[in-house]
């Protein structure tokens, strides 16, 4: 008794039409070489786990500035960014200072700066309730051609307006003198 | 067909092919996912000491060391033209200010390795002399045009040497040469 042929057998050759390289290569199958590919992604994904942050970037660095590399390991925490440049003096992203010969020649507190750090602190004390030694720190973020006197102003405003602890923002370098 | 006098059959045998399909996609999944989360700069901070404000006549360095480990304290001396390491002992020049390129530009800079010589013999000093009082402060006073990076560098090479708790003061070069003269380099003694 003869079955008739399943669906599965029947060849569906409607408008399918052999082309003469098809025919002349006798149906060959083209597989893609996928070796090279995956040997280069390997080695992709080892250097991108290498650099891999779980904690994220939690400053963002100023374009206008370049900022000096360290060997210090000490880890970063978010506190109140003041960038300090050749041009201008900026506290949480807002100018505060414009930077001139004047600036430059006398060597204390800058009276703006400590104004606007105290309002700065007075804000957070009335936001939280209380301050501790955590909310007392600033991070400096100072370019490399900055000089000593403008860098000595910034913190000893720093220091007046009551932020005891100051520090510098630095980029973290391996022994060698290598960036990480 | 006639078969080999071996009787074997001759037929070549593939090794079966590996599937990497899947392979690529679990790739091209990981790798936009880990260039987000990459980070190529890393930040790290230097905590600095509480800074002594001094007046541009550079009298206003208040409130002198008063305990033993401040009294011990060096300082590191930078002014535009030489280097000098003043300690408890003595004040000595470390070094003179040499140009040196950086991002394309001549800069003045230091010599960080003699620095480096001298903070060690400093620290092996201390140990030997007053081995009960542990010295992490050091002072960096500089004049008022020395850069930033400089001071940097200047702290990295105190931290090698367990000197971790850099504070900067900056004085007129007239107060730091007088300083120098009189044995102290200005400023806290």
């Amino acid at each position: 008794m003869s079955s008739a042929p399943t669906k599965r057998h029947v060849p569906l050759l409607l408008g399918y039409k052999k082309s003469k390289a098809m025919v002349r290569g006798k149906d060959k199958k083209v597989s893609l070489n996928l070796t090279s590919m995956i040997d280069m992604f390997t080695i992709l994904v080892v250097f991108l786990i290498k650099s891999y942050s779980a904690e994220g970037q939690i400053v963002t660095v100023s374009d206008a500035l370049t900022l000096p590399e360290s060997r210090s390991q000490l880890q970063i925490e978010l506190n109140l960014d003041i960038v300090v440049t050749n041009d201008a003096i900026v506290v949480d992203g807002e100018p505060i200072v414009a930077v001139d010969e004047e600036v430059l020649r006398e060597a204390n507190p800058i009276p703006v700066l400590v104004e606007r750090l105290s309002d700065h602190l007075e804000y957070t004390r009335l936001m939280r309730g209380n301050t501790d030694e955590e909310e007392m720190k600033v991070n400096i973020q100072g370019d490399v051609a900055v000089q000593a006197i403008l860098l000595q102003r910034v913190m000893s405003s720093c220091a007046q307006a009551g932020y005891a602890t100051q520090n510098l923002t630095v980029i973290k370098v391996l022994e060698g003198g290598d960036e990480e | 067909m006639a078969q080999p006098a071996s009787g074997r059959s001759h037929r070549v045998r593939h090794a079966p092919e590996l599937d990497l399909l899947p392979v690529m996609n679990l790739f091209c999944v990981i790798i936009p996912f880990l260039l987000l989360s990459a980070s190529f700069l890393e930040i790290s901070i230097i905590e600095m000491a509480p800074t002594e404000g001094i007046s541009a006549s550079g009298a206003g360095t208040t409130s002198l060391a008063q305990s033993e480990e401040q009294q011990l304290q060096p300082k590191v001396i930078l002014t535009d033209e030489s280097m000098f390491l003043s300690t408890v002992f003595r004040t000595n020049p470390i070094s003179d200010v040499f140009m040196e390129s950086r991002d394309g530009q001549m800069v003045p800079a230091y010599d960080l390795d003699v620095l480096s010589e001298a903070l060690a013999g400093f620290r092996d000093e201390l140990e030997e002399a007053f081995p009960s009082i542990p010295v992490r402060k050091i002072t960096i006073l500089t004049t008022d045009k020395v850069r930033y990076d400089n001071i940097v560098a200047v702290i990295d090479v105190c931290a090698e040497h367990g000197f971790d708790q850099p504070g900067l003061q900056v004085a007129a070069y007239s107060v730091i040469q007088r300083g120098i003269a009189a044995g102290g380099g200005g400023g806290a003694q």
